[in-house]
């Protein structure tokens, strides 16, 4: 069980988010209680269970009230357990404190925390182990630190306090009284910044403080505070220098107290770990800034003990203490000291390389008494830092890389401001040189992959200050071509370097000359001897410089025609095909290059070659098309298509898609394919009402023929109506309108769509199938276009359709899209009668009773007669006709008729009639159609409409 | 002043990597999500952590020659403190990652960063990176032992105990202390009661007879290229280390260093933390300075109160006119024949009494050596068994000329080539010496045992020690291009 247990612990420290994924955290949880509640278990085992609780306390614990309750369970265990393992009972200590922090248990002051606060305060006062049980002194001591970070998570929490704590310090005389002293030191911090944010608060109240009789109102006070406290300001590092601002407690000169405090913490502190005296100092500086009654000349005791250290950490507080009190401490000549002590240290043959880094770095943020720069967190000289100084720091090729890349930016800005200062080239900066230049021999001899990799990061460094000296810069241009022709697998680095120096050194033109370089070294090289693999990295080098416009590209179209056509090249032959794509990512470039006109016919021939010669299909193809581009497209077009591919991608290409595994052909898929967008972009609304019934207006205009030529007899009538579906233009289609709007997501890519395809799929087979439709463009800040969708209904009846779009955006690319379903509803398949033009009302209406006749006496097989019956006010009967079937009454308005006779055409043939009247109880609809399918639709929409009214 | 997190990885040349310990310090974050606000950054999980440290370090994909996110020329770590970039859910940047590697193991931890996360505070500013770096560098001596080779067995079991010496030495996340050294000394006892306070540095008590030990070891460095346009190089830096078996909670002891009277000033001095006071005269002398004549040049007296393991008293550097042993060495290539000529001197003033003393040429990018037909006029010569090293062992003695030569010429005409180095090609070739020398100082600094004072009841036996040995002392060959060195003689 304890192997198992020994995995399962290590399982879960590995990656917690996994393991949990496999169990719960309540069921890890309380098997970890259970088993730390089994006396069977061994300490050791024990020991090793409390590690999730103190390593991850919140995975476990993911409440406060599971958080309340574990360090319950855990003191409880605490309580029962037997005091034979001291380590269990320490980690035990350490698991409580992690929970109760973790979870705000502590600073929500949550019973159990308060609890555990008093016991660890009991465990700090028992010493019971004056005569020398060891076991219970490193139980106080584990005490300690867990109230020290108590205190140190919830600043305060301990301020009532510091009086014993300060008794406590005093009286400990064994090793551990460093605990004791970390804690009150903490402590004393804590509460003499919550003094100093209180207003009005002074040299009684600081005395008070440390007296331990702390007034009652500023404890109330000061209790909300706490838990107030979400500004995390008081966690932070008190130590600015001159630019930060920090809390003051104004005491006046007499604050003997804190002083006699400090003076004993401070005599003190030599019998502390160097760790532990670090740290003290740190507080005990926070604390003197804070208060401007105690002179820093109070920490003047220790400053050569300080000063002469070989710890860093020591060293280090050493520097904080300038920071914080510059001249108010430290001497001209002391920071002189100091700053010739840190440029020995950054070299010193007795320290890690770590430490001398960070000295090195030190330097380069130097607390200076009088700072010239703002303190603005970048690197800076300090004014005292001669190049003479520094030249203690010139890096050699036996320094390790970090120690080399480190010490070269040192001296390039030391010698930067040092040729800024305008005194003459100095030989540092040839010195720099000369070592770049030891550098790229090691790199041209055979270099690591690490050696290669810094003196990159070293030529970096050195443009970056010194790019501007031509003779410097021109000849590591020279050298560099020389180690590329000698080196091309080094072309990754340099196309790097290129592009880096470009990008960050954006005035500067070393990088464009740099690659004219390249070129010309790469297409004057004799083609004899160049290797499959040379060829395909000098390809990569010229497609890069061909990105270059102001580069003249002459030289690389030639080289590319004599790689290829050269009767000694087995290019053509040998058919490879990544070599083919390399070529073709240089034809790319060259297609999109301003001085593109001057390549043309040079151009054309090589892709012609290729196309006709090429020994992989792939190639000819992509040749081929790059050929019909070049020779069909405008320059304006060409470059509009593949340039945009090329911004899209960029050089370093995020997106891949897996009909592209060739970079190469990546930039240019991106244009010549269609995307998908995420989200739908737009959608179909229908037109409402009033932009429906204007519309309409415009379709009804010839509407209002007067020669009424209707046969008189309504059954003759009907069969001059019917007559008209034999004729081919009879409309059998509605017509639906819509507004093509934009959807909610608001992506700026998508603010000007053109040139939009919508495309609509059927979901049954009640209509024909669709035509595209399309829209010239969609703008974002314009009218949204009308659009007309022309059903033709096999069936009359309600459906859905699918729509989807393919548009253009404005950078050129292609997208398709899909937009919410369109929903056609059974009203919206009502037309008016197709009755002939030169017929009146009085002919519909004539049609509406031979219909009707017809389907009630015949009783055909597809007729039928139905009632539909509702509460209806009158206005609400008005208001319904009004707005549901005025445009398909034929009953003369006018005329005061009881009943509205409404005639509804379906196409293709069908037809719904309704006589609408008020009865005695209710209304009406009285329903002949010639279609009876056409029924339980008709039904729902009067259902619809119907109580749509009522609710009026 | 903490750290949020620790990691022990073990690796060979990036590959078979894996973390051997790992340990969160979930207060410490809990704290720096309320410092950091909408900027904090979690840690991720180890597998995450592992893969972009060594993607940091350079240590990821090492079959590969270029990775963009490894190898690009503009990322340049602000050594040592790494940043690495999260991805995913999360995400952001974790900085400031400490790391410290030997051998085959690496060590790495988070500081806690107690300033506002923006604009980023400067490593200076921030205690918990030199508490970090402290705490690392005393985990891998620990882990390690002090520069003797890792054996696996060891580390593993070291590893195992790491649980509770994490549980004494940094319980929540704040370093209080390093890890000792093997057993704590058998004859400590504990505290007497009393008033005086014991240090919290020291273990226990000694009982028993006072022994006094005080080893002063001096190394010499030097870059010799026998070639008028680059000046040759050397220097000295010395340790005094001492073990105290001394009785009393805090007893006193006084270390005095003495020069001989026209020596050169101890430069740089360090001293050990349990070093009660110093002169401030003692500081001022640096080796970046110029040397002024009128600087104080000793007695330099060190009072402390010892520690009960051995420690390094302080350290120093020191500028000595010659180098102990002077040389040269001369190739000519003929014919895939390389022609010697070496000449090494020692200086009158070192003693002629080596300990050992021996000179290495090492061979690159050259075959095996074929014929050696090389004379010299003291000592012995052996071809190592690759057949790409020369050792010429002069043992203890110099002749009485002080003065040995070799010539003489070897062909390259082995079977196999031998070894690759991109900095030793064509004539590029050097001599690395290897000596000691007991019971002398360059610099003449000494100990006097009669200035070792020892405040306690009982008569101490002191013992004092000093010897020179050699380290990095190179003799280029000055047909050849030496690689720069400092430029410091240029300016």
């Amino acid at each position: 069980m304890a192997a198992n247990w020994a995995e399962r612990i290590s399982a879960f420290s590995r990656s917690p988010s996994r393991f949990l994924s496999g169990t719960t955290a309540e069921a890890f949880l309380a098997e970890l209680l259970r088993e730390l509640r089994d006396d069977r278990a061994s300490y050791s085992v024990k020991v090793l269970l409390l590690s999730p609780l103190c390593e991850h306390p919140t995975l476990l614990c993911p409440s406060d009230s599971v958080g309340e309750e574990t360090a319950l369970e855990l003191m409880s265990v605490f309580a029962q357990c037997p005091s034979k393992s001291v380590q269990f009972h320490c980690s035990l200590l350490l698991a409580i404190t992690s929970v109760l922090i973790c979870t705000s248990c502590v600073s929500n002051r949550s019973r159990a925390s308060q609890d555990f606060v008093d016991q660890l305060l009991q465990l700090s006062q028992d010493t019971g182990d004056l005569q020398g049980d060891g076991a219970l002194r490193s139980l106080r001591a584990t005490a300690c630190d867990c109230l020290r970070e108590l205190e140190a998570c919830c600043p305060g929490l301990l301020s009532q306090r510091l009086e014993l704590l300060g008794a406590l310090r005093l009286k400990e005389t064994s090793r551990i009284h460093q605990a004791y002293a970390g804690l009150h030191t903490l402590v004393l911090r804590n509460a003499v910044y919550q003094l100093a944010q209180e207003t009005g608060a002074g040299a009684d109240h600081l005395k008070a403080l440390l007296g331990g009789n702390t007034s009652v109102a500023w404890e109330a006070e000061q209790d909300s505070d706490l838990m107030n406290n979400k500004d995390s300001s008081i966690l932070s590092s008190l130590i600015l220098g001159p630019m930060g601002t920090i809390p003051t407690l104004q005491t006046g000169p007499d604050c003997k107290e804190l002083r006699s405090v400090l003076s004993s913490l401070l005599e003190e502190s030599y019998l502390l770990t160097p760790q532990c005296q670090a740290a003290l100092l740190h507080r005990l500086i926070e604390v003197v800034a804070m208060v401007p009654g105690v002179p820093p000349a109070i920490f003047r005791a220790q400053l050569l003990r300080l000063l002469g250290t070989s710890e860093v950490g020591l060293l280090h507080s050493t520097l904080l203490l300038k920071c914080a009190f510059t001249d108010s401490l430290f001497s001209a000549e002391d920071e002189a000291f100091i700053l010739k002590r840190l440029v020995v240290l950054s070299q010193h043959p007795l320290l890690t390389t770590p430490e001398k880094l960070f000295y090195t770095d030190c330097l380069l943020h130097f607390p200076e008494n009088r700072p010239i720069s703002c303190g603005d967190g970048d690197e800076s000289l300090p004014v005292l830092l001669t190049p003479q100084l520094a030249s203690a720091l010139l890096p050699t090729v036996f320094n390790d890389s970090d120690t080399m890349l480190s010490r070269l930016n040192l001296l390039c800005l030391v010698y930067l401001e040092e040729e800024e200062e305008g005194e003459e080239e100095g030989k540092g900066l040839s010195y720099l040189y000369e070592h770049l230049t030891a550098l790229l021999r090691i790199v041209e001899n055979g270099g690591s992959r690490e050696i290669v990799v810094t003196f990159f990061r070293a030529a970096f460094l050195f443009l970056f200050y010194f790019r501007h000296v031509e003779r410097f810069s021109g000849g590591l241009t020279e050298k560099l071509c020389e180690l590329y022709l000698r080196h091309t697998r080094l072309a990754p680095h340099l196309i790097n370097l290129a592009d880096q120096t470009q990008e960050r050194l954006s005035e500067s033109t070393w990088a464009v000359g740099f690659l004219r370089a390249l070129q010309r070294v790469i297409t004057e090289a004799p083609l004899a001897k160049l290797t499959i693999q040379d060829l395909s990295r000098h390809l990569k080098m010229l497609a890069r410089v061909a990105e270059e416009g102001e580069i003249p590209q002459h030289s690389t179209i030639s080289f590319l025609s004599s790689v290829i056509t050269a009767s000694s090249s087995s290019l053509c032959v040998s058919g490879d095909w990544r070599l083919g794509n390399s070529v073709l990512g240089v034809c790319r470039r060259l297609l999109v290059h301003p001085t593109l006109d001057s390549l043309l016919n040079a151009l054309a021939d090589i892709l012609q070659h290729l196309a006709g010669r090429y020994g992989d299909t792939d190639i000819q193809d992509h040749a081929r098309l790059y050929y019909t581009l070049l020779t069909t497209l405008s320059k304006e077009k060409l470059a509009g298509v593949l340039a945009q591919g090329a911004s899209e991608g960029g050089r370093q290409v995020a997106k891949r898609t897996l009909s592209c595994i060739m970079s190469e052909s990546e930039e240019l898929t991106g244009v010549l394919t269609i995307h998908q967008t995420e989200k739908p972009i737009v959608k179909l609304v229908e037109l409402d009402d009033s932009e429906l019934q204007e519309e309409k207006q415009m379709d009804r205009e010839s509407d209002s023929s007067t020669n009424d030529t209707c046969p008189d007899e309504a059954s003759a009538a009907v069969r001059t109506y019917r007559a008209q579906f034999h004729h081919p233009d009879f409309p059998s289609e509605i017509v639906l309108r819509y507004r093509l709007t934009y959807t909610e997501d608001h992506d700026p890519r998508f603010d000007q769509l053109f040139s939009i395809r919508l495309h609509f799929n059927l979901t049954d087979d009640h209509y024909e199938e669709l035509g595209d439709t399309s829209v010239p463009c969609l703008f974002r800040k314009r009218t949204p276009p009308v659009v007309k969708l022309r059903l033709k209904p096999w069936r009359p009846y309600p459906t859905v359709l699918h729509a989807s779009a393919i548009f253009t955006t404005q950078d050129g690319l292609s997208w398709h899209t899909l937009l919410p379903d369109v929903r056609v509803l059974f009203q919206q398949t009502f037309t008016p009668l197709p009755a002939p033009t030169t017929w009146g009302t009085g002919g519909k209406l004539k049609v509406f009773d031979g219909l009707w006749d017809e389907i009630c006496s015949e009783s055909g097989e597809d007729g039928a007669t139905s009632l539909f019956c509702c509460q209806l006010e009158e206005a609400a009967l008005e208001a319904l006709v009004e707005k549901h079937f005025l445009p398909y009454i034929i009953s003369d308005p006018s005329r005061e008729e009881e009943e509205h006779k409404v005639l509804l055409f379906l196409p293709p043939r069908s037809h719904m009639l309704l006589k609408i009247r008020r009865e005695e109880d209710a209304v009406h609809f009285v329903i002949a159609t010639d279609n009876w399918q056409l029924l339980p639709h008709a039904n729902s929409f009067l259902v619809t409409v119907t109580s749509s009214q009522e609710d009026r | 002043m903490s750290v949020r997190a620790l990691w022990i990885i073990s690796q060979e040349k990036g590959e078979n990597v894996s973390i051997r310990f790992s340990r969160r310090f979930s207060t410490v974050e809990h704290r720096a999500k309320s410092l950091a606000g909408s900027s904090y950054v979690a840690v991720p999980d180890e597998s995450t952590v592992l893969q972009l440290l060594l993607t940091e370090l350079g240590l990821s994909d090492s079959h590969k020659s270029y990775v963009a996110l490894r190898d690009d020329c503009l990322h340049r770590q602000r050594s040592p403190a790494l940043e690495l970039c999260v991805d995913g859910p999360g995400k952001g940047l974790l900085w400031p990652v400490l790391t410290i590697s030997q051998g085959s193991l690496i060590l790495a931890c988070l500081p806690l960063v107690d300033a506002p996360a923006e604009p980023r505070p400067p490593l200076a500013s921030l205690l918990s990176v030199s508490q970090g770096l402290t705490l690392l560098a005393g985990l891998q001596t620990f882990l390690l032992g002090s520069g003797s080779k890792p054996d696996n067995e060891g580390l593993a079991s070291r590893l195992a105990t790491l649980p509770s010496v994490l549980l004494q030495i940094c319980p929540l996340g704040t370093p209080l202390d390093l890890p000792l050294l093997g057993a704590p000394a058998t004859s400590a006892a504990p505290m007497p009661t009393g008033n005086q306070k014991q240090p919290a540095w020291k273990t226990g008590l000694h009982r028993g007879r006072a022994v006094v030990n005080v080893a002063l070891i001096e190394t010499v460095r030097s870059m010799q290229y026998g070639n008028r346009s680059r000046q040759d190089l050397w220097d000295v830096y010395g340790t005094v280390t001492c073990k105290c078996e001394v009785e009393g909670v805090l007893p006193n002891v006084t270390v005095t260093l003495t020069l001989p009277p026209n020596g050169s000033p101890l430069q740089d001095i360090l001293v050990h933390p349990c070093v009660t006071s110093l002169d401030s005269s003692i500081l001022t002398a640096s080796s970046v300075d110029n040397y002024d004549g009128s600087a104080f040049s000793g007695p330099y007296k060190f009072p402390f109160s010892p520690p009960l393991e051995p420690f390094r008293l302080c350290s120093y550097t020191s500028q000595v006119p010659v180098p102990p042993i002077l040389g040269s060495y001369q190739l000519k290539e003929e014919d895939n024949q390389l022609c010697f000529s070496v000449n090494l001197k020692l200086h009158e003033s070192v003693k002629n009494s080596f300990e050992y003393c021996e000179a290495r040429l090492p061979f690159f990018n050259r075959d095996q050596m074929g014929i050696v037909d090389l004379k010299v006029s003291s000592g012995q010569l052996d071809v190592s068994k690759e057949k790409n090293l020369l050792v010429w062992v002069l043992g203890q003695k110099f002749p009485k000329s002080r003065e040995v030569t070799m010539e003489g010429r070897i062909s390259f005409s082995g079977p196999t080539p031998g070894p690759t180095d991109p900095l030793c090609t064509d004539l590029t070739a050097y001599i690395k010496l290897y000596f000691k020398v007991p019971d002398m100082t360059l610099s003449g600094c000494c100990v006097d045992q009669h200035l070792v004072q020892v405040y306690s009841s009982a008569k101490p036996r002191i013992v004092t020690s000093r010897e020179l040995q050699s380290k990095e002392y190179f003799i280029w060959n000055s047909t050849g291009t030496a690689p720069v060195s400092s430029g410091q003689m240029m300016l």
